[in-house]
């Protein structure tokens, strides 16, 4: 297989691979090929980069009376490379809010960095003289949370309303 | 066919990258078995058992199959993993590293025109092919592989640089 004729044909190729839908005989030869070919393991890397990017870090920013939730796009990882720990950061840390909701019920992986956000994000909360509070965290979020003993600091909450309630 | 000991480190980043994509970004046995990936791979070129030098990377990626299958039988064979597995010591980067990096994407982000990274994301995001790119936006062949290029290259540009970056800071 020819994957130097057509840059576009590259793309489907690397794509399609990153997304794991090639079929295992185009996987095996495109394998083949990026271990003896440097510009195309290079194209490999720059082609994740560029999806990673182009993924938006969707957190959205809403009110609900005096509480500010902020939320993320389905399947967001919090990992250390993730855009959205940025604009999580940037969103609080630049905000005036006192009363701090973030909603994980979305996120579906968080890792260390991904907690030292949070806690980040709670700190700057706590010395402004505010509150801040999750919301709703997945199976897998819940457990990281508890095995390191955040959810005792950071209260949680299952239900919205309850969780807005609670800041009154 | 004898490879020397840069050309052998120039192959492991491809070697982790595939066992990486293979057995998970986040295992830690990935140095483990890219070693013994490299080690065989060494050992079969000194003793000359590459037959078809055209065909190296092959024969690397099937050395690389093979370790990876070992590893995952040793693994069945072993006592089933912890509900709750922990963290890995696996080599990330540092925090100051992974903020450059963050940087960088978004910047590169920034340079793309708004109509260009809809185009992206159709191609990248919603999988849409080059055929159905054209029929929707009304653009030409040529247009699209501006495009597609002109991305490619600044974000190639970007781990060209995190690549130099990290190897500088090891030295």
């Amino acid at each position: 297989m020819e994957f130097h004729s057509d840059p576009v044909f590259r793309e489907e190729i690397i794509r399609r691979y990153l997304g794991r839908a090639l079929d295992v005989r185009t996987a095996e030869a495109w394998e083949n090929h990026y271990l003896e070919c440097d510009e195309c393991f290079e194209e490999i890397r720059a082609t994740e980069l560029l999806i990673q990017a182009l993924g938006e870090p969707a957190v959205e920013r809403r009110r609900v009376n005096d509480v500010t939730i902020y939320r993320f796009a389905p399947g967001t990882q919090l990992l250390a490379t993730s855009l959205e720990l940025s604009e999580l950061t940037k969103a609080v840390r630049l905000e005036t809010d006192t009363k701090v909701l973030i909603d994980l019920s979305k996120v579906s992986r968080i890792d260390s960095t991904g907690l030292g956000v949070l806690m980040n994000c709670y700190c700057h909360a706590v010395k402004n003289a505010g509150v801040l509070k999750l919301l709703n965290p997945d199976a897998p979020v819940r457990r990281v949370l508890s095995v390191t003993k955040i959810d005792s600091l950071l209260q949680t909450f299952e239900d919205e309303a309850a969780a807005i309630e609670s800041f009154h | 066919m004898d490879f020397d000991g840069d050309q052998i480190e120039k192959l492991r980043p491809k070697i982790r990258y595939k066992v990486c994509y293979e057995v998970g970004f986040y295992s830690a046995d990935v140095d483990d078995i890219v070693q013994e990936t490299i080690a065989r791979f060494f050992v079969a070129t000194r003793e000359e058992k590459i037959h078809n030098p055209a065909a190296a990377g092959a024969f690397l990626n099937g050395i690389c199959r093979n370790v990876i299958s070992e590893y995952r039988r040793r693994n069945m064979r072993d006592e089933p993993m912890p509900e709750i597995v922990p963290e890995p010591p696996t080599k990330t980067l540092p925090a100051t590293d992974l903020f450059d990096l963050r940087e960088a994407i978004a910047q590169g982000l920034g340079q793309l025109s708004e109509r260009d990274r809809r185009i992206l994301k159709s191609f990248y995001l919603e999988e849409k092919s080059k055929e159905e790119i054209l029929r929707d936006t009304g653009m030409t062949d040529e247009n699209f592989r501006v495009v597609l290029c002109r991305a490619k290259e600044r974000f190639r540009a970007i781990f060209v640089e995190q690549t130099k970056h990290r190897a500088a800071s090891r030295h």
